[in-house]
């Protein structure tokens, strides 16, 4: 028996590896490992006043932060039997579209573009490809600025409140995001084009799960018509070789990320973005994991777009600024978004005082685990034995990479 | 060029973020510097003496301890980077034993991945430069670096958050509005963003470390009301247990 390892992962979030078990020139098992030591956020919420919680989540992943806040905040607003008005709600939209073009941007450019050009890092590529690179941080960093005014700052703000926001922002800030979309939207067509030629690899998922609406929402929906609460349907089991837990779907394994959400909610998408979707839809409709790098490029679209839709709605209105007063009481509430690599689920139990005794946290590289492996396996399984083991373990990296893993966010597994 | 290392032991990836947030000067640093190790950014990796090694996080594994341990041998220079890395942080404020909290999580005392109780970096190892904030103020970072390369002596802050919120003119949030602002108590640095927010400070740079009062800052809170197991909490959020009242 031989035991290749590759690792650690480079152009992920967080320390993760994989093993590869070979029996008689024959693959025979891949573990991904994820090696992040385990960060314990459930128990650091047991006992803490709700007001404080989605701060602290918010350290779970910085890539994601506000996405980690905003489902807190739902899961404990549910939890109480709040109602947010629509001008909340869409400055909270807009809060996670800032989060989706930071953290695609992040991903397509600065980690995916190096393999599809042939580099190590994106710094590297900069003489060569130095306008698209250049592209990539320009809209990293408007994604930036929105999670600062929504969010409070670029990383970790606590602006993301129950019932509202501490600040809320001014016209002059909307304006300015206004203003930018339009050279914004030229720039991320032109990352669609790049990513769609991009060679596809990787498992192809049995189903597809997904929030039901395109953002965040009440319930997950999946591909088989099903719309259910997570704890009906997806099941967990620990691992003795990773701090990370595998999940399935029904028994089966599952994805979540932008091609899910494409695969299931292609109807909710912006005029520009469905556009790019129906052109693409042949070769997503493949379904290979590394097509995730593709539907994040049409995100990008997405995401701009209503940016701008948002954004002038709030101007034509004018921001009231109004928060809903909030009177803690016993409940239960789960909140599910959609961070950027996929579905994230937030579920607490709160007593009368407000404090909470029930936290589950179950992240996207979570729900993804058990197809990375699957996918780890088939690509070792396709090439074992013809490509040398460099090239085996570039392949395996680049597999890897599709999934966006956050794997600091994996590391905080519910409680059995 | 000076020879540089960003190591990141177990966090939320935000201080090695940080990092490539800071964008076009991300570009004017490496005139002065080469990045021959970035996990996060590069698949580049050169083993090899380093002049500066940044590393970010806490030590909660087996593996944390090696790298840290590589870092600080390999480097001239090491930088204790973001608050997990010089208090603890989050991670670090989970009260309890290893082997009970995997029980709790997991389901099982055994620990196959060699756990460790979260700590920060400063108690394993020595290092040159602490820079504390969750994230830090990527700024700041600069400057640092800069001066590193050109030989400057770089200075530490010793004044808290309250100070900055006056420059910035902003409302005094425990005062005027009863809320609990950790704000006298906290290293200063981040130019009070939490109060622009019209919230809170909740600490997320760590204890100031002289002239702190936080027997007093405790009094204040239980007198608008807040119980003292909330404030306990709160204080220990991002600095464990070094605030004594
Ligand atoms: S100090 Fe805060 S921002 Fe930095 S790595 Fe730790 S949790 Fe993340
Ligand atoms: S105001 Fe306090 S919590 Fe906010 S960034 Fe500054 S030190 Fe951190």
């Amino acid at each position: 028996m031989v035991i290749l390892e590759v690792g650690e992962f480079t152009r992920v979030e967080g320390n993760g590896k994989a093993e590869i078990v070979i029996e008689n020139r024959e693959v025979k098992e891949v573990r991904v490992k994820i090696v992040e030591g385990p960060r314990f956020f459930e128990l650091l919420t047991l006992g803490r006043y709700y007001w404080d919680v989605p701060d602290l989540e918010a350290r779970i992943c910085a890539i994601c932060y506000l996405a980690h806040s905003f489902a807190s905040v739902l899961g404990i607003e549910k939890a109480f039997g709040v109602k947010v008005p629509e001008e909340i709600q869409l400055l909270r939209e807009l809060g996670l579209i800032g989060e989706f073009l930071e953290s695609h941007a992040l991903h397509l450019y600065l980690l995916v573009a190096p393999d599809l050009f042939g580099y190590p890092d994106a710094i590297r590529m900069v003489s060569k490809h130095g306008e698209l690179v250049k592209e990539g941080l320009t809209i990293k960093s408007f994604g930036n600025y929105i999670r600062e005014i929504i969010g409070g700052r670029e990383i970790h703000g606590i602006n993301i409140k129950p019932g509202g926001f501490g600040r809320y922002p001014t016209a002059d800030e909307l304006e300015k995001i206004e203003k930018s979309c339009d050279e914004l939207l030229r720039m991320a067509k032109r990352a669609v084009n790049i990513f769609a030629t991009q060679d596809v690899f990787g498992a192809v998922p049995v189903y597809h799960i997904a929030t039901d609406e395109y953002l965040y929402g009440e319930k997950l929906i999946a591909s088989d018509g099903e719309r259910f609460d997570y704890l009906e349907h997806i099941e967990e089991k620990t691992l003795p070789y990773s701090f990370a837990k595998q999940s399935k779907y029904k028994g089966e394994i599952f994805m979540v990320g932008a091609l899910s959400r494409l695969m299931l909610k292609a109807d909710k998408l912006t005029p520009m973005a469905k556009e790019l979707f129906e052109q693409h839809k042949e070769k997503l409709s493949q379904g290979y994991v590394s097509l995730n790098n593709l539907a994040q490029a049409i995100e990008l679209v997405y995401a701009i777009e209503r940016a701008k839709e948002i954004v002038s709605t709030l101007l034509d209105r004018g921001i009231k600024g109004e928060n809903v007063p909030i009177e803690p009481k016993e409940g239960e509430g789960i909140g599910y978004v959609e961070a950027p690599r996929g579905v994230l689920i937030h579920h607490y139990k709160i007593d009368g005082n407000g404090n909470i005794t029930y936290s589950n946290i179950i992240t996207p590289t979570a729900l993804n685990h058990a197809l990375m492996e699957l996918s780890l396996y088939e690509e070792t399984k396709k090439n074992y034995g013809t490509l040398d083991e460099n090239s085996l373990t570039h392949r395996l990296e680049e597999t890897v990479r599709a999934f966006d893993p956050c794997i600091s966010c994996s590391v905080h597994l519910v409680r059995l | 060029m000076l020879k540089l290392g960003v190591f990141e032991l177990t966090d939320c990836g935000g201080c090695a973020l940080n990092v490539l947030f800071l964008y076009d000067k991300l570009f004017d640093l490496l005139e002065f510097y080469e990045i021959k190790e970035f996990h996060m950014a590069s698949s580049f990796k050169e083993h090899g003496h380093l002049d500066v090694a940044i590393v970010t996080g806490t030590v909660s594994s087996q593996r944390d301890l090696e790298v840290l341990k590589h870092a600080r041998n390999y480097s001239n220079y090491l930088i204790a980077l973001g608050t997990c890395a010089t208090h603890g942080s989050v991670q670090g404020a989970v009260e309890g034993k290893i082997r009970a909290k995997l029980e709790k999580v997991y389901g099982t005392r055994a620990n196959p991945m060699k756990a460790l109780d979260a700590k920060p970096i400063v108690e394993h190892v020595a290092v040159d430069f602490a820079l504390p904030g969750c994230p830090y103020d990527k700024m700041e970072l600069y400057q640092l670096l800069i001066d590193i390369a050109k030989g400057i002596e770089p200075v530490k802050k010793d004044y808290p958050v309250c100070i900055e919120c006056k420059l910035n003119e902003y409302e005094c949030v425990l005062v005027k509005k009863g809320l609990p602002c950790l704000g006298p108590i906290t290293l200063g640095g981040c130019n009070a963003v939490c109060i622009r927010s019209k919230l809170g400070c909740i600490g997320c740079r760590g204890p100031l470390p002289k002239e702190a009062n936080p027997t007093s800052e405790f009094e204040i809170l239980k007198e608008l009301g807040y119980d003292e197991e909330y404030i306990r909490k709160k204080f220990k959020t991002f600095a464990r247990g070094e605030l004594r009242w």
